[in-house]
């Protein structure tokens, strides 16, 4: 009985359709970025840091999500955990679209001007971590150890399902412990650098938690909606029960929850504590537009998804799950928006067909990537020991 | 005496048993019954045929009421009631309601949703059920499980009721009787115990009461700051030897600070010669001197020293402080004149400082040079 | 051989039958003490005795006995309070979050945490109280129409701490009280003395294990862990708001939410560990308290001790960051300064040392793990001292900065709370069954039904 899910499961190539329909959203997008390049290139160069945010989350949040399946042991997630891998192959696509960046440098930091910055007794004290060469170094670190993890954790484990070796587990698990302090400091490195650096005065300790918080979900978002497609579709045999959806709806409602929780936890202490130096950030996104995108967002991101995600039925059901997770996925194209646009306008809100090119390059990254290399791969990790039992996951 | 059939249980040994069991006993068309099981047992609500827990909805009403009466209750008493500005922020500081939003939200579903569940949904506490005290309920709490048909199902006969749990599997049978009487007794409140007892828990609840509130909190420690470790004026005291005060009094000649004696009591001349006005007069002290003036003085003497102003009729007219006699008095007499006073005015001491006088007669005597002006001032002045 | 992943270890070792489970759970109930117990509670309570003794003279000559001095306001009072809250954490954690992610290896110490954190709690709650130096004014901190006709005051964090922590102890409460319930009822049919049988029939509430009842009783208990979840972090959240929303260099910075979390977690998961290694010594549970058991909650250790270090590190780099120049000194200052001390003593205990649990040997080693354990509190109480004492001590004007040194008061009333939260834990083991005799029956091998309806759809939301 334990083995019955091998008559369920046969493997079989994803759509060529579904693939063609990625490369043309990923084409429109391209186009849409270079025509934005042309037009007006530091606000494209803006929005592309929203892309790069967007699927550096995407893939750093599903390496973690690895990872953290191989450390507490998990069962329910293994049958998703071959998702996540295909998933996280979006890092070798993220800093293809930093190199537009690195070479508008000028037009995004205000630190990278260097008569301002010795102008200012502040930013003259961070030029030492502030400065455009060891900028560029800690990016391309960043990048090199992900990808050596992104290996470590995920690639090895596509060989498992044609030779599997006995102490696999035992030995990514290991890997896994040692990526959670570098995910900590890569993922904070990252935000820190990318956005917070855009207001280079501004400060606060919580804010690699904050990306954290919106990184995780948005991952657990997307393989979430993916899994959701590709069973419907029948290309993860016929075991995926409602229990397993449960598990998903349940995490995306509690990272919700987290998400507010440390979004509430940074706004209050700098309202409270009302220090002109941490203050200006959240001024900045009360000025004039942005004052509504900045109200709206506590909807969005809180209250929608809250409600969406409130109800037993609703964790459960594919379709109810489905919407939610979309609307996940959108929020954080919202959360990014926000944290990273009122530098580039300060005094109201941007908001024109530019603004949508990260959405469409990411979509088409993402689909075109999972697509092309899921092509001649399982979709369940067919020699992990553990499979079954994940598979016969019940509440 | 136990004389009503209650219902008829059943043993059963596994958790699987009780499962098929609960199926047929649902499916055979039983409306009033139950499982009895020491743990809950996974699927049982289905087998059961049980519709889903109410509980949802228990939590949702009174969380959003706690969210909505604790936020409306801070926005009352902060922005309506009593507004403070506290720490530079406005008067309706909604970010600042959010904490005790959520603890007020969780305190009340929580405690909602449980007291709703034991009193209102199972009508706890009832240690009263036929059920209790039986070898049944002693089995099922242990580790048999058991199912238990009740009397007042319609389609219930004890012997068919036993026929099916057999026929379910049930390894024991049995039937458990109660009495009407015991179950529906009602307590006379005219008992004479009962009043004794209501009349001792009076008074040693009203006792306990105005001990603890007018005996208990005005003992020591809790003095209520009656008595702290400082001298009360004029209160005996040891300390400066026998039958003293705490309050000493000062030594011969002690003058309080600005309160120097006058020394030249009815002694205008004295006071003309010695005195001599030490301010010079410069603008702030003029300004000093002719706001003190038209307080004080402008009623009677007017606002130009001219002898008539609003008080005329009502009082004699002081002359003119425009006269020969007065120019020529030095400042030391006006000085005597304004703190003894003189005919019908009275001693100013009280309303003006010793410093406010010589301001003011700076400022009588700008007004006299003011009136007697000489063509040599307007030289003076380029 | 890759099949040790398959097998889970079962919450309890052995096959217990489920009269063993009665038997062995209330064995602490029935039997009269040994020895032991005598010794550990006359330690225990001759702490708490030197507590109330210190608290007594405290009353009397008032809070000048402790050694808080001027720009020090702020000193073992608080620095107690916040420690023994976040020792509660640890409780709500395992009841409610192990709960939620359905982790079953909690059964065996769900309701041993879960009392631990009632108590700690209360002992918080003395602090707070005394420091006021008027205990018998505080029902002002609550809302009422009194006779001043004025509130309180709604913007201060220290009166959002009175809302968080009564509502924290109350719904800890509740939770432990409906988990206790069928177990009290369990007690009422086993036992053969009289007077035990009317107190358990009174707390039990008349309780019949109807499965009528079990369904709504599940659907409550995943009510209250869902409530209880965000609960805890919110308590500990709105104590580190205390600090957080000052402008005080070292305390206003936005990582204190998360990061007194994951401290209190860290802390409380150390204390229960310690003291589950003696309850299950003492009274036989070893079987129901595995090394499994504990071998997790040392990993839990491991992990939120790690966190803590993540915001140690970003204080640090942050306060750099900022260019503030109060802020970094502040940080140089724990570092270096004159408390560098209990700093050190801070980062070694709560950083250094747990890392050690990565290996698996000395994480399965009980004296080992006790040690790391006991240190962790250490640690974790002088991460309490620095936060609170170094930043006062040394802020804004230099003119006032003094040197913090606590009195024999203070030490009094520090060793009067351990003794006060031991003696309540101690009573706790002899009165009622430390071990939830319900959830241990369901979560043993052949206590469910062996066939599940595995077709798709057949989903049945309990």
């Amino acid at each position: 009985m334990i083995n019955n899910w091998k008559n369920d499961y046969v493997a079989k190539p994803l759509p060529t359709k579904a693939l063609l329909t990625g490369f043309v959203i990923l084409a429109l997008g391209l186009l849409m970025m270079a025509l934005a390049f042309a037009i007006d290139h530091q606000r494209a160069a803006f929005n592309g840091i929203i892309t790069m945010m967007f699927l550096l989350s995407v893939a750093l949040g599903s390496l973690f999500i690895i990872a953290l399946e191989y450390l507490v042991s998990a069962d329910w997630s293994v049958p998703f955990r071959r998702v996540a891998e295909i998933l996280s192959v979006v890092i070798f696509a993220v800093p293809i679209f930093a190199i537009p960046l690195f070479f508008n440098m000028h037009d995004l930091f205000h630190w990278t001007h260097l008569e301002d910055v010795l102008n200012d007794p502040i930013l003259k004290s961070k030029m030492a971590y502030l400065n455009e060469e060891f900028f560029s170094i800690r990016t391309i670190v960043t990048f090199l150890i992900l990808f050596l993890f992104w290996y470590l954790l995920a690639g090895r484990s596509f060989k498992q399902d044609y030779a599997p070796k006995a102490n696999f587990i035992k030995i990514t698990t290991k890997f896994a412990a040692i990526f959670m302090p570098i995910f900590a400091i890569t993922l904070t490195v990252m935000a820190v650098d990318w956005m917070m650096s855009l207001e280079p005065h501004w400060f606060s300790t919580i804010f690699g938690v904050y990306y954290f918080a919106g990184s995780f979900t948005t991952a657990l978002a997307v393989i979430t909606l993916i899994v959701i497609l590709l069973n419907e579709n029948n290309y993860m045999g016929k075991m995926i029960n409602r229990d397993h959806y449960y598990n998903f709806g349940g995490l995306l409602f509690a990272f919700t929850n987290f998400w507010a929780y440390i979004a509430f936890s940074q706004f209050l202490l700098i309202w409270y504590a009302n220090i002109p130096e941490e203050t200006s950030w959240f001024l900045h996104r009360s000025e004039g537009s942005w004052m509504f995108v900045s109200i709206l967002m506590v909807v969005v991101h809180f209250v929608v998804p809250y409600i969406l995600l409130l109800s037993q039925p609703s964790k459960s059901d594919p379709k109810r799950l489905k919407v939610a997770a979309i609307w996940l996925i959108l929020v954080h194209f919202y959360d990014l928006y926000w944290l990273i646009m009122p530098t580039y306008g300060k005094h109201g809100a941007p908001f024109s067909w530019m603004e949508f090119y990260p959405l469409v390059v990411s979509v088409g990254v993402v689909m075109v990537v999972f697509l092309l290399f899921a092509r001649n791969k399982n979709l369940l990790p067919i020699g992990d020991p553990k499979l079954p039992k994940g598979l016969h996951f019940h509440l | 005496m136990n004389n009503t059939i209650y219902g008829v249980t059943g043993i059963f040994e596994t958790p699987d048993g009780i499962i098929e069991a609960a199926k047929i006993v649902e499916k055979s068309g039983y409306k009033r019954f139950d499982v009895h099981t020491a743990y809950p047992i996974h699927g049982m609500p289905k087998a059961m045929n049980l519709g889903p827990s109410p509980l949802g909805y228990f939590a949702l009403v009174f969380g959003l009421t706690g969210a909505f009466a604790g936020f409306l209750l801070m926005t009352w008493i902060m922005t309506y009631n009593y507004p403070l500005i506290i720490s530079g922020k406005p008067f309706f500081p909604y970010p600042a309601f959010i904490p005790v939003t959520f603890e007020i939200t969780v305190l009340l579903a929580s405690v909602g949703t449980v007291l709703g569940m034991l009193f209102v949904l199972f009508k706890l506490p009832n240690n009263s059920h036929p059920l209790h005290d039986t070898d049944y309920m002693k089995k099922v709490s242990s580790d048999k499980f058991g199912v238990c048909l009740e009397a007042k199902d319609e389609k219930f006969s004890e012997a068919a009721a036993k026929e099916l749990l057999i026929s379910a599997g049930a390894s024991e049978v049995g039937t458990i009787y109660y009495d009407e009487e015991t179950l529906n007794f009602k307590p006379n409140i005219f008992d004479v115990k009962f009043n004794v007892f209501l009349l001792v828990t009076a008074i040693v609840i009203s006792g306990a009461t105005y001990v603890l509130l007018n005996k208990l909190m005005y003992t020591e420690p809790f003095n209520w700051m009656h008595h702290q470790a400082r001298i009360d004026a004029q209160v005996p005291s040891k300390f400066f030897g026998e039958n003293n005060f705490s309050m000493r009094t000062p030594p011969k000649g002690t003058a309080a600070r600005g309160f120097a004696p006058y020394q030249y009591k009815g002694q205008p001349e004295l006071a003309e010669a010695n005195l001599t006005n030490p301010l010079p007069p410069t603008r702030e002290n003029l300004e000093v001197g002719k706001t003190k003036y038209d307080i004080y003085c402008s009623p009677c003497h007017g606002y130009h020293a001219l002898g008539y102003a609003r008080l005329n009729g009502q009082f004699p007219n002081p002359p003119s402080l425009h006269s020969e006699k007065v120019r020529n008095w030095g400042d030391g007499r006006i000085f005597h004149i304004i703190t003894e006073g003189q005919n019908s005015m009275p001693s100013y001491s009280t309303q003006l400082s010793k410093e406010e006088k010589w301001k003011v007669i700076l400022y009588v005597r700008a007004l006299e040079r003011a009136m007697n002006a000489k063509e040599e001032d307007i030289n003076n002045d380029k | 051989m890759s099949s040790d992943f398959l097998h889970e270890p079962s919450v309890v070792e052995g096959r217990p039958s489920f009269a063993d489970i009665d038997r062995q759970i209330s064995a602490p109930l029935d039997q009269k003490p040994d020895y032991k117990y005598f010794i550990a509670l006359g330690i225990s309570s001759t702490m708490l005795l030197i507590g109330v003794f210190f608290i007594g003279i405290t009353f009397y000559y008032g809070i000048g006995l402790w050694g808080n001095n001027n720009p020090v306001g702020w000193a073992f009072g608080i620095v107690n309070f916040v420690f023994w809250v976040g020792i509660g954490h640890a409780g709500t954690l395992i009841s409610a979050i192990l709960f939620l992610f359905r982790q079953k290896w909690r059964t065996g110490i769900a309701r041993f945490a879960e009392g631990m954190t009632i108590f700690a709690v209360m002992t918080a709650g003395i602090f707070p109280l005394i420091h006021v130096g008027r205990p018998w004014l505080a029902g002002y901190l609550f809302p009422y129409p009194n006779q001043h006709e004025i509130w309180v005051n709604f913007t201060s964090p220290l009166l959002w701490d009175v809302f968080a922590v009564s509502t924290y102890f109350t719904v800890s409460f509740i939770f432990w009280y409906v988990g206790l319930i069928p177990d009290f009822a369990t007690l009422r049919d086993r036992t053969t003395s009289k007077i035990k049988k009317i107190i358990y029939s009174i707390f039990s509430l008349g309780w019949r294990f109807s499965n009528r009842h079990w369904k709504n009783y599940e659907m409550v208990y995943l009510i209250l862990a869902g409530f209880a979840t965000p609960l805890v972090l919110s308590v500990h959240t709105i104590v580190s708001f205390d600090f957080a929303v000052s402008i005080m260099p070292g305390w206003h910075t936005t990582i204190f939410p998360p990061y007194f979390v994951a401290g209190a977690v860290f802390s409380g998961f150390a204390m229960v560990q310690n003291v589950l290694i003696f309850v299950r010594k003492i009274f036989n549970f070893e079987h129901i308290i595995t090394v499994d058991t504990l071998e997790k909650m040392n990993k839990v250790i491991l992990a939120t001790g790690t966190m803590v270090g993540y915001a140690y590190a970003m204080e640090f780099f942050m306060a750099w960051y900022s260019g503030n120049q109060a802020e970094s000194f502040v940080f140089l200052n724990r570092a270096l300064g004159p408390y560098a001390w209990a700093y050190w003593i801070m980062v070694s205990c709560n950083v250094v040392f747990p890392q050690l649990f990565w290996f698996k040997k000395l994480r399965r080693s009980l004296p080992f793990m006790f040690v790391i354990g006991v240190l962790v509190n250490v640690g974790m109480w002088f991460e309490r001292f620095v936060i609170i004492v170094t930043s006062l001590a040394n802020d804004f004007l230099p003119s006032s900065w003094a040197y913090f040194k606590p009195t024999l008061t203070d030490f009094g009333i520090l060793l009067g709370s351990f003794g006060l939260f031991f003696t309540l834990l101690l009573i706790f083991i002899r009165t009622m069954p430390v071990i939830s005799i319900a959830e241990v029956k369901a979560a043993i091998h052949g206590s469910q039904p062996t066939h599940h309806d595995h077709e798709r759809g057949e989903y049945n939301n309990e």
